[in-house]
């Protein structure tokens, strides 16, 4: 099968290590006479990153298509997980780490559980990151952005 | 013998609250990050990274060993009630716990995994407390090019260690050595794969990839499997454990042997010494020689208490060899000595074959305190807190999670208090997430990020003080060894076919 989620996964480690090869190829030449260049390393490390992948690929092409139980559903949970952080991680410094945690704990809550019982979760999260806040800034003497400065 | 004398006398250390507090929280995180399945005693060590910022180092290094020794052990006591090792160290442990839990004597079982840990821990540490110390000025007669051939060595069995994945692995490792190339180049002042951000220019820094790899990524790992644990929190309900039938009988024990408990600790030992092999070789290793030595083969997988016996000395010693190549030589042997070799690299100290003899001071505390939780810890949390130790797997699993997420990504900002670091911690971690959801064994892709400096500069190095003549490599004796050290575990582990399983473990 040319195109599953592994393949893909395959083809963009494929284009990654083909632009590592061309950046690394734009650094200069290889080896002068004063010995190795630092573009000599990185070619080689992304030569080798091509070759592993194009074996993978050959391997995957030649292996028998699995086929997936008809019943089964995708969960896209982690896709969730991820925007969450980087919108967390957007919000961290101009928001201040008491909303923007507040906000990123209960939402993580939300996706690892049901949407029920809200209030409770609000509270939960609060707690969490109360905890959190004394555990940082005042136990181990890191400075969180607040609103307050 | 003066390192071991100042092992002995680093003790007095953990009667001091601070350092005896973070060694007895680490050994309990470390239990209950490995009790529950799907979490780890490196996920442990991965939060508490950040943490060390504000630590001595002797704290931070005597909190990560009991990390570990715990990490070790924790996993037999799920594995053991419910069937489901919460570590992958403890899955052969489970072949006979489980069983013996069947037969009504699961605390009996959880006291041999115990006993077996104790010992393993112990003989691990001792080992390592004798031996490294020779290790260590051994390492020093290694110059350049022997120092290049010893880190390919460890790049090159790392990888083919992973039998029956050994491209993905490679694929992995070059991921890896791609990252170590980002930024300021070690010899020559000019910046690689920067693409004009300068926040790259000092490359990318360890904290994050730690961080990303192993926190963030479990966390990714978890929403994506979502796993039904209705049914380990059903099973751990109807397990009750009394606290006096932990004590395993001595008839038991004398059947098990001192023979069997040595040999287990020896495998482990010695493959912990070995890059990327871990406690969950260690433990199968140990498990097959046990039931090939057994007089009665037939009773392992039905309630042996030696298979749990084998299986936990084993991966406790795993601890002891893991820091051989750490401390001597720089080489982290599996994920946990990875973090530690962070926590020293945070704190400006260079791991290496100089460590021993310039920052022996540190390196003591540290063994000091894992033998401790080998010899104290590990009988008394059983007995203070091993019939509680089991409700763990009912703790909620969405709370957990988003705490896991909070501290993980807060613990990137920590060390230079950029968001860019955050990114760069969420970028791992999705990296990370989609090389283990595609089978790549995220363990070569570390080793080759945190190899791949010294390799490229030890290469140079070699090829300058050569005039560029690569057989260099082959005329000088200390690279020559490790050449041929290496053509040896291509033979093992890639050209010879592999050893029967037994039907036992085959079976199961």
């Amino acid at each position: 099968m040319l195109l599953n989620r592994q393949m893909i996964f395959l083809y963009v480690t494929l284009a990654v290590s083909v632009g590592y090869l061309v950046t690394a190829l734009s650094l200069g030449a290889p080896i002068t006479e004063s010995g190795l260049t630092p573009a000599f390393f990185p070619i080689l490390v992304g030569s080798a990153a091509i070759v592993f992948c194009s074996v993978l690929i050959v391997q995957a092409l030649r292996a028998e298509p699995e086929t997936a139980p008809a019943n089964q559903t995708r969960s896209y949970t982690h896709v969730w997980v991820v925007v969450a952080i980087f919108f967390y991680i957007l919000a961290f410094k101009p928001m201040g780490y008491f909303l923007s945690s507040g906000l990123f704990v209960f939402a993580l809550i939300l996706l690892f559980s049901k949407f029920e019982k809200l209030v409770f979760k609000a509270i939960i999260s609060i707690a969490i990151v109360g905890v959190a806040f004394v555990m940082f800034q005042q136990l181990f003497g890191v400075r969180l952005p607040t609103l307050w400065g | 013998m003066d390192f071991i004398f100042l092992v002995f006398s680093s003790f007095s250390l953990l009667a001091d609250p601070v350092n005896f507090t973070y060694v007895i929280l680490g050994f309990v995180i470390g239990t209950i990050f490995a009790a529950i399945p799907g979490l780890t005693a490196t996920l442990a060590m991965a939060l508490l990274l950040p943490l060390t910022y504000s630590l001595s180092v002797e704290t931070a290094l005597m909190a990560c060993a009991s990390i570990y020794m715990a990490g070790m052990c924790g996993g037999s006591i799920t594995a053991t009630t419910i069937n489901i090792p919460g570590a992958p160290s403890s899955m052969m442990t489970a072949l006979d716990g489980y069983p013996m839990q069947l037969q009504g004597k699961g605390a009996q079982a959880l006291g041999h995994a115990a006993l077996g840990s104790m010992f393993g821990g112990a003989v691990g540490a001792l080992l390592l407390i004798a031996v490294a110390p020779f290790v260590a000025e051994l390492s020093l007669l290694v110059k350049t090019t022997g120092k290049f051939s010893l880190l390919a060595f460890a790049l090159i069995v790392v990888v083919i260690a992973q039998r029956g994945r050994i491209p993905q692995a490679g694929l992995a490792a070059c991921i890896g050595l791609m990252l170590a190339t980002v930024g300021l180049d070690a010899m020559e002042p000019i910046t690689r794969f920067t693409y004009g951000y300068s926040s790259l220019t000092a490359g990318i820094d360890l904290m994050p990839v730690i961080i990303g790899t192993f926190a963030i990524a479990e966390v990714l790992t978890q929403a994506s499997a979502r796993t039904d644990i209705s049914a380990a929190t059903a099973a751990a309900d109807k397990v009750k454990i009394r606290r006096r039938d932990f004590l395993p009988p001595l008839s038991d024990i004398r059947k098990i042997g001192f023979g069997c408990y040595f040999k287990s600790c020896l495998i482990g030992y010695f493959v912990g010494t070995l890059p990327g092999a871990g406690g969950s070789m260690g433990s199968f290793l140990a498990y097959t020689e046990a039931v090939r030595t057994s007089d009665e083969p037939e009773t392992f997988g039905k309630g042996n208490p030696k298979g749990i016996a084998a299986s936990e000395s084993a991966n406790n010693a795993v601890c002891g060899g893991a820091m051989v190549p750490m401390l001597t030589f720089g080489i982290p042997g599996d994920p946990i000595t990875a973090i530690m070799l962070g926590v020293l690299v945070i704190n400006g100290i260079q791991p290496g074959p100089q460590l021993m003899a310039d920052q022996a001071g540190l390196i003591a505390p540290m063994l000091a305190a894992l033998l401790f939780s080998a010899v104290v810890l590990i009988p008394l949390t059983l007995w203070l807190i091993g019939p509680y130790f089991i409700k763990i797997v009912s703790v909620r699993k969405d709370v957990l999670y988003a705490v896991i997420a909070l501290l993980a990504v807060v613990g990137s900002y920590v060390a230079t208090y950029s968001t860019f670091q955050m990114f760069m911690a969420l970028g791992m971690g999705v990296l990370a997430f989609y090389l283990r959801r595609n089978g790549f064994p995220v363990i070569t892709m570390l080793l080759g990020y945190i190899l791949g400096p010294n390799l490229e500069e030890f290469l140079r190095r070699s090829l300058a003080l050569s005039n560029g003549d690569p057989t260099t490599f082959f005329t000088n004796p200390d690279s020559l060894f490790f050449v041929a050290l290496t053509l040896v575990f291509v033979y093992f582990l890639v050209l010879r076919k592999p050893t029967k399983v037994p039907a036992v473990i085959k079976a199961k």
